[in-house]
C-alpha cells in the first residue's frame, strides 16, 4: 500500500466565533479506508468542511491528495466526492437525472455522465427505481443515492459523513458492504461516524477526535489488538497475581479474571509460568477482545 | 433443455476519459438553470406556466406579422396599424415581470431548502461561479423572451416589405442595437432584483409575492408619495417606482422621450437618471447575492 499521505494537517485549528471546534490538529493519513470517529461535536464535520475548502482554517493548514485544501480548493474538489450527512437531494427529479447532473457538475462530459450514472445506480442497487422522483424514496434509497452522487465521477477520495444515519439494520448492513467495496474500486474513503462498530467493519485506519483534538491515529489493527492477555483463574487468584507482579507484568484483577500485559516479555509465557509456579489452573486464556469503543473510552478518560 | 441464466457482476469501471473541471461544472449549472425555469426533466405541472408565458410573449408578434401579411396582400396602400419594436417591449415587459417572479425563485430557493448546495460545495465550483451560472441562465431566458418576438417581427416585416427582403433588413438595421439595448435594460432592471429577493426569501411563493410588491406596489407607492406635496423632496419618491425605469430608458433608446406618462418622467427625471437607478439597484443586488452565497456555500 502507498504510504504517501492522502490527507494531512499541520497545527490545524478552527473556531466558530468564540467556540473552538478544532485545536491544533496534526495528522498524516495514507491511502486506504480511514475512519474519522468521535462523539457528536468532536469536530468531524468541521474537519471535513475544511478539507473540502468550504471552511477556511483559523490556524495551520490541511492538504488533500497533495493539494492545499484552501488555496487549491478547485483542484481538490475535482478529485474528491462527498456524501453529506444531511438532506442534499432535489425532491422533484428522478435519481437518474440527479446522478447525471452530479456527474456533470464534477466535470464529466454528457455521454460519460449518462453511462456512469447508469452503472453507479446499478452498483448501489437502485437500477429498478432510477426513474422515480427522489421525493418518493425511502431513507435507505436516499442514502444510496447520496453515495451514488459521491462516486459517480470516479473520485480518488470520497468523504462519507455519517453514511448509515437513519438506516434500519438491513439498510445499514447494505451500506457498510457498499463502503467496504469502495476500496476495491481504487477509491480511498474517509468515513465519518460516531458509531464505532461501523468503522471497525469498514476501515483499516482510524483518526479519533475528541473535543476538537486528535485522540488517536493509526492502523485499526494497532489500536484494537493491544498486547493484553485475559485469563480466568481456578484456585488462588492472589498467588497468581503475586507471581505475575514479581515477573514484571502489569495485572488488572476482576474476580477470577486477570488482564495481563508486559512491555518486556510475552504475557502468554508469563501467565503460563505464574500458573505453574503457584500450582493453579485456568478456565480460559486468550488475547483480550478490545473494541474501538474501549480504545476511545480509554483515550477520552485519560 | 434451456440453458441456465448467468448473472455477471460487471463491477466498477474507472473513468479514464475527459474531465472538464470548472468549465464543465459551470456549463452544467447553467444548463440546469435553463431546464429548471422551463420545467424540463420535471413533472408536467412545472412546465405549464413557463411555456404558457412563452406563448403569451411570442403570440402577439406572430399575430402582428400575420395581419401585416393580410394587409400587404389585400390593402397594400393601407398604413400598418401594428406596433413598432418599441411598442412590443411594452407588451413583453409585463410577461417578463411575471416570468422573472417565477423563474428567479426556482433557480435559487430549492437548492437552499433541499440542501443541494452541499453537493455544489464538493464540486469544482466557487460560490461566485454558482451565482454567475444561475444569473446567466436567467438573463438568457429574459433575452429569449425579449428578442425572439422582436426577431420574428423584424424578419417578418422585412419579408413583407415592398423592397427586397435583404434591402428591408438592411434598411431597418439601425433598429438592432436599439432592440438589444432595450432588452439589456429590462434584463438589468428585473433579474438582479429577482435574484436578490430569492436569496432572502425562504419560499418560492413568498419570493414571487415580494418581487411583485417591489415592482408594482412600489410604483403605486411612489405615485402616492409624489402626490403628497407637503413632504419635502416628494418629487424624488418617483424614483422608487422601480418597475417604470426600464420603460423610461427603453423609450429614450427608441427616441420616444416625452411620449409616455410615466411618474418618473412626469416628475422631471431624465432617462439617464432611470438608467443610473437601474445600474445602482442591479449592482447592490448582485453584491448582496454574491456576499450571501459566499457565506453559505
Amino acid at each position: 500500500m502507498d504510504n504517501t499521505p492522502i490527507l494531512s494537517a499541520r497545527d490545524l485549528g478552527f473556531a466558530y466565533g468564540s467556540i473552538v471546534a478544532l485545536h491544533s490538529v496534526d495528522f498524516d493519513l495514507p491511502s486506504g479506508r480511514i475512519g474519522l470517529v468521535g462523539a457528536n461535536g468532536a469536530g468531524k464535520t468541521t474537519l471535513i468542511k475544511i478539507l473540502l475548502g468550504i471552511l477556511r482554517p483559523t490556524t495551520g493548514s490541511a492538504a488533500v491528495l497533495g493539494f492545499d485544501a484552501t488555496k487549491d480548493m478547485l483542484d481538490v474538489r475535482s478529485r474528491i466526492g462527498y456524501m453529506p450527512e444531511g438532506d442534499c437531494l432535489p425532491l422533484d427529479v428522478t435519481a437518474s437525472e440527479f446522478i447525471v447532473y452530479s456527474a456533470g457538475l464534477a466535470g464529466l462530459p454528457r455521454n460519460a455522465a449518462r453511462q456512469r450514472s447508469s452503472d453507479v445506480l446499478t452498483l448501489v442497487g437502485l437500477e429498478e427505481e432510477r426513474f422515480r422522483p427522489l421525493g418518493g424514496y425511502s431513507t435507505g434509497m436516499k442514502q444510496r443515492t447520496k453515495l451514488a452522487q459521491a462516486i459517480v465521477h470516479d473520485p480518488e477520495l470520497v468523504f462519507l459523513d455519517e453514511p448509515t444515519a437513519g438506516l434500519d439494520p438491513e439498510g445499514r448492513e447494505e451500506m457498510l458492504d457498499l463502503i467496504s467495496r469502495l476500496g476495491g474500486f481504487g477509491i480511498n474513503v474517509l468515513v465519518s461516524s460516531h458509531v464505532l462498530g461501523d468503522i471497525e467493519r469498514t476501515c483499516d485506519r482510524v483518526l479519533m477526535l475528541d473535543g476538537g483534538r486528535v485522540l488517536r491515529s493509526g492502523p485499526l489493527s494497532h489500536l484494537v489488538d493491544a498486547d493484553v492477555v485475559s485469563v480466568d483463574v481456578i484456585g488462588d487468584v492472589s498467588a497468581v497475581v503475586a507471581q505475575l507482579t514479581a515477573a514484571g507484568a502489569l495485572v488488572e484483577t476482576s474476580g477470577s479474571r486477570l488482564l495481563v500485559s508486559s512491555s518486556d516479555d510475552d504475557p502468554f509465557r508469563l501467565v503460563r509460568d505464574a500458573l505453574a509456579a503457584s500450582g493453579n489452573g485456568m478456565r480460559s486464556l486468550g488475547p483480550k477482545a478490545t473494541t474501538l469503543e474501549d480504545v476511545f473510552l480509554e483515550g477520552s478518560d485519560a | 433443455m434451456t440453458e441456465r441464466g448467468v448473472v455477471f457482476d460487471l463491477g466498477y469501471t474507472p473513468h479514464d476519459g475527459e474531465r472538464r473541471g470548472r468549465r464543465g461544472a459551470l456549463s452544467t449549472t447553467y444548463r440546469d438553470g435553463l431546464n429548471r425555469v422551463f420545467g424540463i426533466h420535471r413533472r408536467a405541472r412545472k412546465k405549464i406556466l413557463p411555456w404558457l408565458l412563452v406563448v403569451i410573449a411570442v403570440l402577439p408578434a406572430v399575430v402582428f406579422v400575420g395581419f401585416a401579411f393580410l394587409l400587404s396582400t389585400f390593402a397594400p396602400e393601407a398604413e400598418s396599424p401594428f406596433g413598432s419594436h418599441a411598442d412590443y417591449f411594452g407588451i413583453t415587459a409585463g410577461v417578463i415581470l411575471l416570468f422573472v417572479s417565477l423563474a428567479a425563485p426556482e433557480l435559487l430557493i430549492p437548492d437552499r431548502r433541499e440542501g443541494v448546495l452541499s453537493i455544489y460545495s464538493s464540486r469544482p465550483l466557487t460560490p461566485d461561479d454558482y451565482v454567475g451560472a444561475r444569473t446567466a441562465s436567467l438573463l438568457t431566458v429574459i433575452a429569449g423572451f425579449m428578442l425572439i418576438p422582436q426577431a420574428l417581427m423584424y424578419v417578418g416585416f422585412a419579408a413583407l416589405s415592398s423592397d427586397s427582403f435583404f434591402t428591408a433588413l438592411g434598411t431597418n438595421a439601425d433598429e438592432i442595437p436599439k432592440i438589444l439595448g432595450a432588452a439589456a435594460v429590462y434584463a438589468l432592471a428585473f433579474a438582479p432584483m429577482g435574484l436578490l429577493i430569492s436569496t432572502i426569501a425562504s419560499r418560492k411563493a413568498a419570493a414571487t409575492g415580494i418581487f411583485f410588491g417591489v415592482m408594482l406596489i412600489g410604483t403605486a407607492l411612489a405615485a402616492a408619495l409624489v402626490e403628497a406635496t407637503g413632504v419635502p423632496g416628494h418629487r424624488y419618491a418617483a424614483l422608487l417606482g422601480l418597475g417604470e425605469h426600464p420603460t423610461h430608458v427603453s423609450d429614450w433608446i427608441f427616441g420616444r422621450v416625452g411620449s409616455s406618462d410615466l411618474i418618473v418622467a412626469n416628475n422631471g427625471f431624465d432617462p439617464w437618471v432611470s438608467l443610473v437607478v437601474i445600474l445602482l439597484v442591479a449592482g447592490v443586488s448582485s453584491a448582496v447575492v454574491v456576499s450571501r452565497y459566499r457565506r453559505i456555500m
